[in-house]
């Protein structure tokens, strides 16, 4: 487990309690997990991923990511219909692992682009990490 | 802001899943204690979130036949086995709050066994195939925990005297051709899960770095008996 300092922490992007990371362009919303969940995880071995046009509410469990021997829940930064999931993690889900900004689990077409503006800046994120 | 730890004895599989679920629930819904719960469970098979149907190596009718079930669970890993003599820890444990990884958490699981089985006299190892401890070769104890929220539940299962013969019926933990043992075969000696676990709440505290206080199993949330 990393020293904070040692963690990336980009300010493109906004964070949840939970440790995704949202972007947003336009009404998609691209969701992946922070490079502090990475780090808890350690080696991702598989990700479970939810299927296009599945449709989800702020805050609702969308998938899982099994590092060795551990299941960990995922959940939606915002609410609203998947539109691409990251089909390259089925086969190399450590790229979430090697680049946790890059590789991105889903994108959606937010209902309320308003509830991406409530999520935590870079800032407010590493204050909480803090703790 | 405590650790409990709450000996269950000898209980079905389903009836301490649902337990497990309830003190996740809880402790989301802002319950104070962590709860680790000791017990034993009647022969029954349970696979991993996705773990692989083909490694129960015979049929559900011979399973039906023996009077055991196979059970889907949310946990990491794949197929294993639980019956009488083995001893299964389940800590219900906010990592978080612990600041503890979920690797760390892993890691402590197998730790605990480790000591456990030096109590025994047995000396474990952990392995590179994948995770669990290991005596020349053999699997002696597995892992698998979920996390919900920064909850941990599931857990540790160590084979103290468990019948081993049900593990030939399936590749333990999705591995083929692996041998599992137990600290009964290893030690040579008539090991009970109630003596393996004699310093168990000390080991606790001590890889916790907390204090844990033993509970009574009438203080826990059972789900209604239908």
């Amino acid at each position: 487990m990393k020293d904070l300092s040692e963690l990336d922490f980009p300010e493109t992007v906004r964070y949840t309690e939970d440790h995704e990371w949202a972007a947003v362009d336009g009404e998609v919303v691209r969701i992946g997990v922070s490079d502090y969940a990475q780090d808890q995880l350690g080696d991702i071995v598989y990700v479970e991923m939810p299927e296009i046009g599945d449709i989800f509410e702020k805050g609702d469990e969308f998938g899982t990511l099994e590092s060795v021997k551990a299941v960990s829940e995922i959940y939606m930064p915002v609410g609203g219909e998947v539109v691409a999931v990251n089909e390259v993690l089925v086969d190399t889900p450590e790229l979430i692992n090697q680049d946790p900004y890059g590789a991105w689990i889903v994108e959606i077409r937010a209902t309320d682009v308003g509830e991406y503006d409530e999520l935590m800046s870079a800032e407010d994120y590493i204050e909480m990490l803090r703790g | 802001m405590a650790i409990r730890l709450c000996r269950l004895g000898l209980v079905d599989y389903q009836a301490v899943h649902q337990l497990q679920l309830r003190l996740v629930a809880a402790r989301l819904a802002g319950a104070e204690d962590d709860v680790i719960l000791v017990t034993e469970h009647p022969p029954v098979f349970t696979l991993g979130r996705r773990g692989r149907r083909d490694h129960l190596l015979v049929s559900e009718s011979f399973l039906a036949a023996h009077g055991i079930e196979l059970i889907h669970i949310e946990r990491g890993g794949d197929i294993t086995y639980h019956g009488p003599g083995q001893l299964v820890i389940y800590p219900v444990l906010d990592l978080r709050r612990l600041r503890r990884s979920i690797t760390e958490h892993v890691g402590a699981l197998e730790e605990l066994m480790l000591r456990l089985a030096a109590d025994c006299g047995v000396t474990a190892v952990r392995d590179g195939r994948g995770r669990g401890i290991w005596c020349g070769g053999a699997k002696l104890g597995s892992v698998g925990i979920a996390v919900r929220h920064g909850v941990a539940c599931h857990g540790l299962a160590l084979n103290v005297a468990p019948d081993l013969l049900p593990f030939t019926w399936i590749n333990p933990c999705g591995l083929s051709g692996v041998r599992m043992t137990s600290l009964a075969r290893e030690s040579g000696r008539e090991v009970t899960v109630h003596w393996v676990t004699r310093h168990l709440l000390q080991i606790l505290q001590d890889l916790l770095g907390r204090p844990v206080a033993a509970i009574d199993r009438l203080e826990l949330p059972w789900p209604e008996v239908a």
